[in-house]
């Protein structure tokens, strides 16, 4: 009975870390996004190769929602255009932008340190720029 | 089951404060500022109030634990680490405990089957479970310098990326995350699964290891899933790591009731078992090396006794006795 309930609750550690890194998994993979209910619906009715036309003249969420959920954001849009090829973004007032970096820096571009005044400071070091060019290493 | 319920009741309920007073109360100054620094003040001042008294308590005896043969003659093969006979290898003992709990390695299980026959056996699994626990808990805490420093040093950049070498989901998913939660959950069901350890488990046991897994939940939380701004958190972590006063800008309640279960968690340390962490460097049977036999342990409560030897009494009397006819040992 006792070496029962010990394979029992080992069991469970092993299940809870499974549990976990699954939940990680998808979290990162989805996030929480109630902002963009509507991108459900963009799929089907984005035409499949061409996104819309680079619109850099207003941001695609609200500010504070960015501020704290861009990351997952920008990797959301990596993985819908580059795996799923689907490079239309719809926000909740629809309208719709390219699922691209060149989105953001249509505006966030003017300032080379828009990204790393923040990362800098809260050291974080992102992974954008290790395949990407950044702001700090284009001419202006 | 109280003993259970009662200190996770205590754990929602303090959970609960930080988000009152956060959403209805406007308090954050109240707890970005003035509790973190009562907490760090409680916490400094009790491990003091309790270290020092711990190393004024005198040590009247030398009674290390030993369980392994103890500096003998030369032929003998001895056992410095578990028997140790100087200092150095008791501070050796004293941190192989600290950073791979030996003590622990040995634990062992007394079954009984039937027949009736008892039956024992090597146990391994708290070992394991608390090493998995305490080490990444201490890798967590490091993390968190990011907040505190204006710079990374090198090792806790170092540090940060081997945690997170997996490389999976955005923000970067740290590995002693789901070491914690997994160690915290075994920790919590060994107590629960078996009746000899719900007799022995009090709710003294229960409550801090809910109060890390709760801290442990919304820690995790705010950094995958319900995401806050890094911005304001940093401001206020630099403004705590140089003693200011700056009123916080807004942050999300999540990250006040982490804040507040923490200072809770500090201000609770010196005051449970969680002092271990400075006690187990003072206990007597452990930092004390094994060599009563070469040298003498004076008891510090001894008082000062003043001897008089037979020699000083006869110098004093020698006359007196050799008119009295009593024999004298100098002439």
């Amino acid at each position: 009975m006792n070496k029962f309930s010990q394979l029992l609750a080992a069991i469970a550690a092993g299940l809870a870390v499974f549990v976990a890194a699954w939940f990680f998994i998808q979290a990162g993979h989805h996030g929480s996004v109630p902002a963009i209910a509507a991108d459900a619906v963009a799929p089907a009715a984005a035409s499949p190769a061409k996104g819309a036309p680079i619109d850099s003249s207003k941001c695609i969420l609200p500010t504070d929602y960015m501020r704290a959920h861009h990351m997952q954001e920008l990797n959301k849009w990596r993985k819908d255009s580059v795996r799923d090829g689907n490079r239309t973004f719809v926000n909740p007032e629809g309208a719709h932008f390219d699922k691209s970096l060149n989105t953001c820096m249509g505006c966030h571009g003017s300032n080379p340190m828009f990204c790393f005044m923040c990362h800098e400071y809260a050291n974080v070091k992102p992974t954008c720029w290790n395949c990407h060019l950044s702001p700090m290493e284009v001419p202006q | 089951m109280k003993k259970v319920l009662n200190p996770l009741i205590a754990v929602i309920v303090l959970a609960l404060i930080p988000y009152a007073g956060i959403t209805y109360g406007k308090l954050d100054y109240v707890f970005a500022i003035v509790i973190p620094y009562a907490a760090a003040a409680i916490l400094v001042l009790g491990m003091l109030f309790r270290l020092v008294d711990w190393i004024r308590r005198p040590v009247p005896f030398n009674i290390p634990t030993t369980c392994g043969q103890e500096q003998s003659l030369d032929w003998v093969k001895t056992n410095p680490l578990e028997c140790p006979s100087n200092p150095f290898m008791a501070a050796m003992r004293v941190l192989s405990e600290v950073f791979l709990f030996r003590s622990l390695f040995r634990n062992t299980k007394a079954e009984l089957h039937s027949g009736p026959k008892l039956v024992y056996g090597s146990h391994k699994w708290l070992w394991l479970g608390g090493l998995a626990f305490h080490w990444s808990m201490l890798v967590i805490v490091v993390r968190h310098a990011r907040f505190f420093l204006e710079t990374l040093p090198m090792p806790i950049g170092l540090l940060e990326s081997f945690d997170s070498f997996l490389d999976v989901t955005v923000p970067a998913f740290y590995i002693t995350d789901a070491i914690a939660l997994a160690a915290i959950t075994f920790l919590v069901l060994r107590r629960l699964s078996d009746e000899k350890m719900r007799i022995l488990s009090l709710s003294t046991d229960y409550f801090p290891l809910f109060l890390f897994g709760a801290i442990a939940v919304i820690g995790i939380s705010m950094r995958y899933v319900t995401k806050v701004n890094v911005m304001p958190v940093k401001s206020l972590a630099m403004t705590l790591a140089h003693f200011g006063f700056d009123a916080p800008e807004p942050i999300g309640v999540l990250f006040y009731i982490h804040l507040f279960l923490v200072c809770v968690l500090l201000a609770y340390i010196p005051f449970s078992k969680l002092v271990h962490m400075g006690g187990i460097f003072l206990s007597p049977t452990r930092n004390l090396p094994n060599n009563s036999r070469a040298w003498r342990h004076v008891n510090p409560w001894n008082p000062d006794i003043k001897f008089r030897t037979y020699a000083e009494y006869e110098d004093e009397f020698r006359e007196k006795m050799k008119k009295a006819g009593l024999p004298v040992e100098k002439q």
